[in-house]
């Protein structure tokens, strides 16, 4: 009997510290402490491992330069496991219990909607460092005065892409095109934004046929074979990662690189190291190259980061780099920690940074950044991966931007 | 909806042979990870929740061996062989505590199997997606057969599943061993109690099944990506082949997951956005109108 | 199981609700709160489904679907329409009750293991039509732009204290709803039809109508928690409907004691406060729950109150 005693009393005694355990107030330590969530588990790990690699570094670059208001600052690394309900709750129990007092969102798109609203609630600043998806600022509904994105906005890509697309097609003659992209909100939108874009520089060209696989579909062969038969002269994909590598390794079987020209933005290192047989002349954005912008800021930072890590940065990378860049900045700018004095600060900062197209970022007023590296060029197995790289032409971006924004009745 | 393009391919030779070919090896991969379910089920009448993460283990254990052997056979053979032991240590470890218990308990056993060994992956391999190539005996242009077009890799593992398929049916009914599974399967304690080892025949069948889903990983490793989680979308799929077909009926597994080919197959050109929806309508009337599936026995 | 004097349940209710309410009055933790608001979804989830689950022996995988549903369907109305928040709530509660009887009405008749695969493939179904019909539900990224938490009876839910008195009041209800349903002659009946189907039809039980009544009120109370979900994190995403989140439910509820009134919300408060303390240590969460799940499963073979109660008979309620 007593035995069975401790053991409930065990168990109780276990269920109650576990209990107290999340909000055991933490005594508040010189250090700051800056949260950063992201999805660190499952097939879209390396979202969360980049973004985490490349903070890590900050850290200890901001670290040595003596921290932020001379502070030294520490990172609290949290995985919402890609769940929308779970990122809301992480994003409290990081200000409330753990005590951070800056934070960085590098979820996913759904999960960066749902840490959106809790930064309304709470007012403290909160920089995304990985959602493209348009909306998330550009919607003046959706849009918190303390919440800013650092990262690449999907509507830029597309017009960058578009315009270098349709001077692609005009060269080679392309009219009849396909496009193949993951169905799921990012998928469908940004592939609507491309062609509406696309039809505008480019009105004779025809899509022939769209395919819509399922994200994380393990085999894409109905898809190929669709494609196959509707003779496209080119086909855009907005598949990324794994998917686009599987799609890759099994449209090699069809060697149906062979028989369609091939565009996407998604083409970055995991890609091309996972990918033993890419094929030569994709055309493909540059999520993150060394060499573009081709300056020995970006070479180097991309070489230390290899170097600490032995694998190269992605794209989530360099945006996380970026988004401390311009903590840092702002926070020496308005000597506070305060959300509302640091929104300020931020708003319209340029900060110098070698992944900007020219050297410099901007924080736009409207929470988004221009100004980041984005270039087109095509593959090709070997280092560098991508060359001819040709930048986009930023005002012409801005421009078609402000139209889409007033398409969409945002302003 | 796209009705119009749907008509348009079923009124064209070469559209519908096309998409009939690419339904049949859809169909086919899908029948190399299924049967494993339906053959523990049919026998021990215990889902395997966890066949998707047999599955992924098989990919990644054929991916190092690959590494390591450079053959593309002996990864194959390794990753077949190294799943078998591991349904076998799964069996004998686990799941045998929880024969009789109900399905929620097996189910819970499953789960954990499955949360632990994404972590495990991603501790060994790494949290990024690998590729493991096309084996270099395989980089040859498709074949052209009757307007349709299949790649040699694919034809070969048609082959190979349509291998399977005929050692397990001929081997369910005609061996001695395939006798007492379908004995066991019908009635295992009087199985047990006509003096046969029933505790062997359950790790066989564990064996087999991990087996052929350790099989199925490396063969699709070619051509699919490798991540932690990956076993997911997998089970999911085999578990609706399974109860469409008749849990337990391996025939039944080959009809069914060559009908949902199938489904796929037109389906993407005719309902580009809702080929998944229609899957899950095809179980859902399967269940009502026939709940033991199209081959199975009614309980 | 002797009949339970509703009057002793209403009390433990009373009390407990009136510790819970009085808690901030001494000790501001906004982790604490959250935890209880979240625990007050949780908590409705999973012991609605042990209704079909533990009382009437009706394996359900495919329960998220209906706490999905009422967190979309409330959401939505607030976004779209001026109703008041009680009025959204209830209408979204309706809702899903009506879909939990449709479900409920097509499947019942089919046995255990039947049962069980129809029900996940009409959630895989829902879940489908959420990611696809991207214009009304926003598809995987969920409902964007907030739920507007207009104040009802002075209650300001924007407000983390009085989101956290109004979810524990309607937890608290609902649960004590959920306990007389349990203990009613109905919940006789469905214990009986768990135990011995066939004497229970001798006996003139209708045994589809009692599955499907059943069924259908776990569906409103999962519906119930819903709202509070979509509550806390102010709108709606295709998670909530998704199978890992059936399989939350099914833990809680096998964690806790499949036996035990109590025991599925035990196991929610297990399973949360195990999230909170894990991912905080560990990027293997999976790792450690899984180690979690076998030791129950294997190790204990029963949940905690069952396990309680079998270990410690006095204390059986």
């Amino acid at each position: 009997m007593s035995g069975l005693i401790t053991r409930r009393t065990m168990l109780a005694g276990g269920t109650a510290s576990l209990l107290a355990a999340p909000w055991v107030a933490r005594a508040q330590a010189k250090t700051l402490h800056i949260g950063m969530q992201s999805i660190l588990s499952g097939p879209i790990a390396l979202l969360g491992t980049s973004s985490r690699n490349a903070l890590m570094m900050e850290q200890d670059r901001i670290n040595a330069a003596g921290g932020f208001l001379g502070r030294p600052i520490e990172f609290v690394f949290r995985d919402s496991k890609g769940q929308p309900q779970e990122a809301a709750r992480l994003t409290r129990e990081l200000v409330n219990t753990t005590g951070c007092e800056l934070l960085i969102d590098a979820e996913a798109s759904s999960g960066s909607f749902a840490v959106q609203e809790v930064v309304r609630d709470l007012g403290v600043a909160c920089i995304h460092s990985n959602s493209e998806t348009s909306s998330l600022t550009a919607d003046p509904k959706i849009r918190v005065p303390t919440a800013f994105r650092v990262a690449r906005q999907g509507v830029h890509d597309a017009v960058a892409g578009s315009i270098y697309l349709s001077e692609y097609a005009n060269t080679k003659k392309l009219n009849k095109w396909a496009t193949c992209s993951p169905d799921y909100a990012y998928g469908r939108d940004t592939t609507a934004q491309y062609l509406q874009f696309f039809k505008q520089f480019k009105p004779d060209i025809e899509i022939t046929t769209e395919a819509w696989p399922k994200l994380g579909q393990p085999d894409f062969t109905e898809v190929i074979t669709k494609l196959i038969q509707a003779k496209p002269q080119a086909l855009f994909t907005l598949l990324y990662a794994g998917d686009l590598s599987a799609f890759v390794n099994q449209g090699n079987i069809y060697a149906l690189f062979g028989q369609m020209a091939v565009a996407t933005p998604n083409v970055d290192y995991p890609v091309l190291a996972a990918i033993k047989n890419l094929p030569p002349g994709i055309q493909s954005a540059t999520r993150y190259l060394e060499t573009f912008p081709n300056t020995p800021a970006n070479k180097e930072w991309g070489e230390a980061y290899f170097k600490r890590w032995n694998e190269r940065p992605t794209n989530w990378s360099w945006q996380n780099t970026v988004a401390m860049q311009f903590y840092e900045s702002a926070i020496k700018k308005a000597n506070s920690l305060d959300g509302k004095a640091i929104a300020a600060a931020l708003t319209g900062m340029k900060i110098n940074t070698p992944f900007g197209v020219d050297g410099t970022i901007t924080m736009r007023d409207d929470h988004t950044t221009i100004n980041y590296a984005i270039g087109w060029g095509q593959t090709t197995p070997k280092e560098p991966f991508i060359i001819d790289v040709k930048a986009a032409d930023w005002g012409k971006i801005i421009e078609l931007e402000t139209d889409w924004k007033k398409q969409q009745k945002y302003i | 909806m796209d009705l119009d393009a749907l008509g348009a391919c079923l009124t064209t030779p070469a559209c519908v042979v096309t998409q009939a070919t690419s339904g049949l090896i859809v169909g086919m991969l899908l029948f190399l990870v299924a049967a494993g379910v339906t053959l523990i089920f049919g026998v021990l009448k215990i889902v395997n929740f966890a066949h998707g993460t047999f599955y992924m283990l098989g990919g990644y254990v054929a991916y190092s061996a690959l590494g390591a052997t450079d053959s593309y056979a002996l990864a194959v053979l390794s990753a077949t062989l190294a799943m078998a032991l591991f349904g076998v240590v799964f069996e004998r470890a686990l799941m045998s505590r929880v024969y009789g218990s109900n399905v929620l308990m097996q189910l819970l056993v499953c789960y954990a199997v499955v949360l632990i060994f994404d972590d495990v992956v991603k501790i060994v391999w790494g949290p990024e997606f690998h590729a493991m190539g096309m084996p270099p005996a395989f980089q040859v242009p498709p074949l052209f057969i009757a307007g349709g077009v299949v790649p040699p890799f694919y034809a070969v593992l048609i082959v190979i599943a349509a291998l399977i398929a005929i050692v397990l049916g001929l081997g369910l009914s005609m061996t001695r061993l395939g006798k007492t599974v379908r004995a066991a399967a019908i009635n295992s304690q009087m199985v047990s109690a006509l003096g046969i080892n029933t505790t062997l025949l359950f790790a066989i069948v564990f064996a087999v099944g991990g087996g052929l889903a350790g099989l199925a990983g490396a063969l699709a490793a070619p051509v699919r990506s490798l991540s932690p989680g990956m076993g997911f979308s997998i089970l999911i799929e085999s578990f609706i082949v399974t109860v469409i077909g008749g849990m337990g009926s391996i025939g039944g597994a080959l009809v069914s997951a060559l009908l949902i080919g199938m489904v796929r197959a037109f389906g993407t050109i005719g309902f580009p956005q809702f080929t998944d929806g229609l899957i899950y309508i095809v179980m859902i009337a399967i269940l009502l109108l026939r709940p033991q599936g199209l081959f199975g026995r009614s309980p | 199981m002797k009949p339970h004097p509703a009057s002793r349940d209403v009390v433990i209710a009373a009390v407990a609700l009136i510790v819970v309410l009085a808690i901030p009055l001494f000790h501001r933790s906004p982790a604490f709160e959250d935890f209880i608001i979240r625990l007050s979804a949780m908590a409705l989830f999973a012991t609605s489904l042990n209704l079909p689950v533990g009382n009437t022996g009706m394996v359900s995988f495919g329960h998220g679907m209906f706490y999905g549903l009422g967190a979309y369907a409330f959401a939505l109305m607030m976004q779209m329409t001026d109703l008041s928040l009680p009025v959204a709530a209830v209408l979204a509660v309706s809702i899903t009750t009506l879909a939990s009887f449709c479900v409920g009405a097509i499947c019942v008749r089919l046995s255990t293991d039947y049962f069980a695969f129809i029900t996940l493939a009409f959630q895989m179904l829902f879940y489908s039509v959420v990611i696809s019909w991207q214009s009304l539900t926003g598809g995987d990224q969920g409902l964007r732009g907030g739920i507007p938490r207009r104040e009802i009876f002075g209650f300001e839910l924007s407000s983390q204290l009085h989101l956290y008195q109004f979810c524990s009041v309607v937890a608290v209800l609902g649960l004590l709803a959920l306990r007389h349903v349990s203990t009613s002659p109905l919940g006789q009946t469905l214990r009986m039809i768990r135990d011995n189907e066939d004497r229970a039809s001798f006996l003139g039980v209708v045994l589809w109508r009692a599955r499907l009544l059943a069924f259908t009120i776990a569906g409103a109370f999962a519906g119930l928690g819903g709202v509070l979900a979509a509550l806390f994190v102010s709108g709606a995403y295709p998670e909530l409907a998704d199978w890992p989140n059936s399989g939350q439910a099914i833990f809680a509820v096998m964690l806790g004691g499949i036996n035990s009134f109590l025991g599925p919300a035990l196991g929610a408060a297990i399973l949360l406060a195990l999230n909170d303390a894990v991912t905080r240590f560990t990027e293997y969460y999976g790792l450690v729950l899984g180690i979690v799940i076998l030791a129950f499963a294997v190790g204990f073979r029963r949940g905690v109150l069952d396990f309680l109660r079998l270990a410690w008979p006095r204390s059986s309620k």
